[in-house]
């Protein structure tokens, strides 16, 4: 290991010719990583231990007398490093063709290919043919319980997944058995992965086609994909997540890089909650009732009727409000309320236990079971119901002035519920009993189908991308409310999301200082709460 | 009302029909007798195709009757015409096996990189011609169509040294 001096906290040094400044101590394939340039590796993970056991990242040094492993070697001052030098292709080239003894080239059925670390360096690094001729180990699959199943012919023994149950989950289930060609990964007890809510993030650490996930098992190619990036809406903790898709389908979550949140991981109960996104029953076209009956129109009508109903005079508005709304269509809805004389709002959320990841204490799942439950309550909506997210509407239910139902389907709610209102509005996804006896059913997209932003627990807003295409006619709350609102109002309709974040400064004046596209790429703690955000502090 | 009509006045030799008749029925006959002739009888005598010949495809199974497919995704990703649709599932001994595989073969270009690029060797393109059916549903071949095909499948290469070496 080259010496540094100990007194800077930053060295300089060289990498393939290009000169970086890091803090002392930064391991040299981070240093690399800083320049952009990859050094292939295996064990190495930014977010657990690196024992150096692969070989894979030896970069040649100079005035060092062997190659040194970048991802434990620290880089000095001074250093020059070569990671792409003949010699240190050589060892690569050597690493990887004693790995392909007995990995199995059934790329066509694994489900890594396309993702997978050891098909990506073959093929920039590695042999054209190999030599090896003997038969190869055959192992098997194994399940390990969860979600996870284990392909032992295509394990490289990284072991990063049982550091990462080690030193992450804290929860050593995976360990290493037997020696040398035979040794496989298997867990301790017979109940393996089950039960552990971050078992599914050792898919993610597995760089080949090893450990995969039993539900995306043979369900799509991973060069099939779509991915957006977005953020978790199962709980408020607001993990970065990308949200993959094929076909318009959801088929899979994974987590996104975001060391202010959630490090790189994601729980299983966010990981694998995402069926309601693909659901298929949703309401594609705005409706009215027409001779008691719902009638499809066309927007246009839609929001002409509601305009000219809502215009007149002054209303006493109650709404209820769904936490997977995004502070955007929270705060149209509050501009709206606003407009037409003020009210009440309400939300519910269905809470659960919390459990922290051990290795990563701020990353939880945390109680509140939606992701905007905090949004809500900074645009003033009341929470209420029980921790099941089901009741609290008896005051609203026999309501006799204006009804906002924004996203939460009440399928609780009594059927009479709303009778008695004289406008009652429902912004959502499906019809349940309640909701049918709306005067106004307007096709909202999901946050999956939009742009916006989320608040998690701690005010930090997030932005979010979408990922699918709405059902029919949908449309963001925050568009069909904000045209609603120029239709009652001398205010302008939102253009685009960013006029609808702006517009967010006129319900709360913290949120003026910040702007759509000034929103960081890790989140931006809303300013005003400095306690709040010291506390979550890692 | 008449139109004024003027006969030409020519020399018989050059307004007789009788030598382009002659003319005529000499060359018919020339091809009658040639034994150079082209001609085939075409729904009694078939052509030779090329090995290379490009048709509507064939799937090659297992002896025991299953698709030699194993559900990769490559063909539907080099398609060039988007013309096969998969959907990739797990059969009871744990192969990954197609359980949807359709090619649509009015949109096919019968480019033959579905053959090219398959790792298994299962799906190939058939020396055959004759694809009329009675609907155009018909023309969306699944995968008991295609394992039923009974004509030969293309020679993109040599079968004895499938590699090129």
């Amino acid at each position: 290991m080259a010496p540094h001096n100990a007194q800077n906290d930053t060295v300089t040094c060289t990498i393939d010719g290009l000169e970086v400044t890091v803090p002392a101590g930064t391991r040299l394939i981070e240093a690399a990583a800083r320049v952009g340039i990859e050094v292939p590796h295996y064990c190495y993970h930014p977010g657990l231990s690196a024992p150096a056991q692969c070989r894979m990242c030896l970069v040649e040094m100079e005035g060092a007398p062997k190659l040194l492993p970048a991802c434990t070697a620290q880089a000095g001052d001074g250093n020059v490093i070569h990671t792409h030098s003949e010699k240190s292709l050589k060892a690569r080239e050597g690493v990887l063709e004693f790995l392909l003894l007995n990995h199995p080239l059934d790329c066509p059925v694994c489900d890594q290919s396309g993702e997978c670390g050891l098909q990506d360096y073959v093929a920039e690094e590695g042999r054209k043919m190999g030599r090896f001729v003997e038969p190869k180990r055959i192992l098997g699959r194994d399940d390990f319980g969860g979600d996870v199943l284990y392909y032992g012919d295509r394990c490289i023994m990284c072991t990063r997944c049982v550091r990462f149950m080690r030193e992450v989950a804290q929860d050593e289930r995976l360990t290493v058995v037997q020696r040398g060609h035979r040794a496989v990964i298997d867990t301790f007890f017979d109940e393996g992965l089950e039960g552990s809510l971050w078992a599914g993030n050792v898919v993610d650490v597995c760089p080949v086609g090893s450990l995969v996930s039993k539900d995306f098992l043979h369900k799509a190619r991973a060069w099939d994909l779509d991915r957006s990036p977005s953020v978790c809406p199962n709980c408020s903790q607001g993990c970065n997540i990308s949200i993959q898709t094929f076909n318009n389908q959801v088929t899979r979550l994974k987590p996104r890089p975001n060391m202010e949140v959630n490090s790189h991981w994601m729980c299983d109960y966010g990981r694998h909650n995402y069926q309601w996104m693909n659901r298929g029953n949703r309401i594609e076209a705005p409706m009215v009732r027409r001779d008691g009956k719902l009638v499809a129109v066309s927007w246009s009508e839609a929001m002409r009727t509601l305009a000219d109903t809502l215009g007149k005079g002054s209303h006493a508005v109650r709404a209820v409000v769904s936490p997977f709304l995004s502070n955007e269509d929270m705060g149209a809805l509050r501009r709206v309320m606003e407009t037409m004389g003020g009210g009440d709002g309400v939300y519910r959320v269905e809470t659960g236990e919390e459990a922290e990841l051990p290795g990563f204490p701020t990353l939880k799942l945390r109680r509140d079971r939606a992701a905007n439950g905090v949004g809500a309550e900074l645009f003033g909506y009341r929470r209420a119901g029980g921790d099941d997210g089901t009741g609290g509407l008896d005051d609203l239910a026999g309501h006799d002035d204006v009804l906002f139902v924004a996203g939460d389907e009440i399928q609780d709610a009594p059927t009479t519920f709303g009778e008695k209102a004289a406008v009652f509005v429902y912004l959502g996804h499906a019809l349940s009993d309640a909701t049918r006896n709306a005067d106004v059913v307007l096709p909202a997209t999901s946050f999956a189908e939009m742009e916006g932003t989320f608040t998690n627990y701690e005010r930090r807003i997030q932005r979010f991308l979408p990922a699918l295409q709405g059902p029919g006619m949908s449309r963001p709350i925050w568009q069909i409310l904000g045209v609603l609102l120029a239709g009652i109002s001398e205010k302008a309709a939102p253009a685009t999301i960013d006029d609808a974040f702006d517009a967010l400064a006129e319900v709360r004046d913290d949120f003026g200082a910040l702007s759509f596209r000034t929103i960081a790429p890790r989140g931006t703690v809303l300013p005003g709460f400095p306690a709040l955000s010291e506390a979550a502090g890692r | 009302m008449a139109i004024n009509v003027r006969t030409m006045k020519r020399p018989d030799q050059k307004s007789s029909y009788v030598r382009a008749s002659l003319k005529g029925m000499a060359l018919t006959f020339r091809h009658l007798v040639n034994p150079n002739k082209k001609t085939l009888e075409y729904p009694e005598q078939k052509p030779d195709l090329s090995p290379r010949w490009r048709g509507t495809h064939v799937m090659e199974q297992h002896e025991d009757g299953r698709p030699k497919c194993v559900a990769c995704g490559l063909c539907p990703t080099i398609c060039p015409a988007n013309c096969i649709r998969l959907i990739p599932g797990e059969d009871d001994q744990g192969n990954r096996y197609p359980i949807v595989y359709e090619i649509d073969e009015f949109r096919c270009i019968f480019c033959g990189m579905c053959q090219e690029v398959c790792p298994v060797e299962a799906i190939h393109v058939g020396q055959h011609y004759e694809n009329a059916e009675y609907s155009r549903e018909g023309f969306v071949y699944d995968l008991d169509r295609l394992m039923s095909q009974k004509h030969e499948s293309t020679l993109l290469w040599d079968p004895s040294d499938p590699a090129g070496e």
